[in-house]
């Protein structure tokens, strides 16, 4: 049981430091957009799995880990939410990326 | 017991690097991603340090770090969205 | 703005009252009493935010099932397969990169499918929805952003950005 722990906290670390690399080096608004996402889910999700694990083999606290479930299945509920906000309001706000985009069906269908 | 503070640690230093994007970012919309992101990470620290320590007000502490990064995102959002005036 | 309807209150309440229960994890008589008076008060105020439609459309036993099954099982796989691909981007210098933003045509009718794709979209890595519109026939339109964009046919990138999820979602939600 111990092995599982700490193979989710390794793969949650790998996770979040590819979606930190991907935030530091991207080269526009959206795509680190897309790259803090993989820090909210994946990153998120195996360090709550396991929290909730080790909270209930080894802590017996069965209130802590239905807390640490509680938070995992919030942040995995509000956070599209706030990326979607964002995104829309930074593209409305007239926030364009550098290089040309491959097609941009919004920009045709809402600025003429 | 101690791997969980390996971690731990390891989480802060990637919400340290998260600051480097915070203060130069170009645009308002940069600074929001990096603060989200290290919304979520701070929060794992709180998850981890909780176990390691044994003590649940840490949790209590982690839930309202992720739900009030979940409000200032949309708060923004919402500000350049609309312009002045929520 | 629609009025507060009884059924909706309901559902609001047993919501917050399950919430409740599960932050406190405590069961004595006086935090279950003051758990259910303030659920109650925050059900009253806030159910026509809340619910929409039917309320009661969890209630359904085959329904239930396989929204838990979706959300187990088939979501999870898509999430991990992006999760995979998004961290080969990243590691690789963050230089193959294609984005662009794409209109999809989508077949849910109603507010709650509508939410739960374009969340579904969203959380896997790679794809944001950024707006939804509808024409004069009643069909609904998704412009996403794509980091790495393969087709710009709609039918065919709508396919391959949300194919499986939305094969599995048409069945719980129309």
């Amino acid at each position: 049981m111990r092995i599982v722990i700490d193979i989710f906290l390794v793969i949650g670390l790998y996770f979040a430091l590819a979606g930190t690399i991907g935030i530091i080096k991207m080269p526009d608004v959206f795509s680190r957009m897309q790259a803090s996402t993989c820090v909210a889910t994946l990153g998120m999700l195996c360090i709550a799995i396991a929290g909730i694990l080790y909270a209930a083999f080894y802590m017996h606290n069965a209130g802590a880990a239905i807390k640490i479930a509680v938070i995992g299945l919030m942040v995995m509920v509000t956070n599209p939410i706030g990326s979607h906000v964002l995104a829309r309001g930074a593209y409305k706000a007239g926030i364009r990326p550098e290089q040309k985009m491959e097609v941009d069906e919004l920009g045709r269908d809402f600025d003429e | 017991m101690t791997d969980l503070m390996i971690i731990a640690v390891c989480f802060a230093v990637l919400a340290a690097m998260n600051l480097y994007r915070l203060a130069k970012g170009p645009t308002a919309a940069d600074r929001m991603v990096a603060g989200d992101a290290m919304d979520n990470l701070i929060c794992c620290v709180l998850i981890l340090f909780s176990l390691f320590s044994g003590r649940g007000i840490y949790l209590d502490i982690a839930l309202l770090s992720a739900l009030f990064g979940i409000v200032d995102t949309i708060l923004v959002g919402r500000y350049l969205e609309k312009g002045r005036g929520l | 703005m629609q009025k507060t309807k009884f059924p909706a209150v309901v559902a609001t309440f047993l919501v917050c009252y399950a919430f409740w229960v599960l932050l406190t994890w405590s069961f004595k008589a006086q935090e279950l009493a003051v758990g259910a008076g303030v659920s109650f008060l925050v059900a009253l105020f806030a159910a026509r935010f809340f619910i929409h439609e039917d309320a009661g459309w969890l209630f359904n036993p085959a329904r239930f099932l396989k929204c838990i099954g979706y959300w187990l099982v088939i979501f999870p796989g898509e999430l991990i397969k992006a999760n995979l691909n998004m961290a080969k981007i990243c590691f690789g210098g963050c230089t193959n990169i294609n984005p662009g933003i794409v209109k999809v045509p989508t077949a849910m009718k109603s507010d709650y499918g509508l939410a739960a794709v374009s969340n579904s979209i969203t959380l896997t890595p790679g794809t944001i929805t950024m707006e939804t519109a509808e024409d004069e026939n009643g069909q609904n339109y998704l412009y996403v952003h794509w980091i790495d964009v393969k087709e710009t046919d709609p039918e065919k990138a709508g396919e391959a950005i949300k194919g499986t999820m939305e094969k599995a979602l048409k069945e719980v939600w129309q």
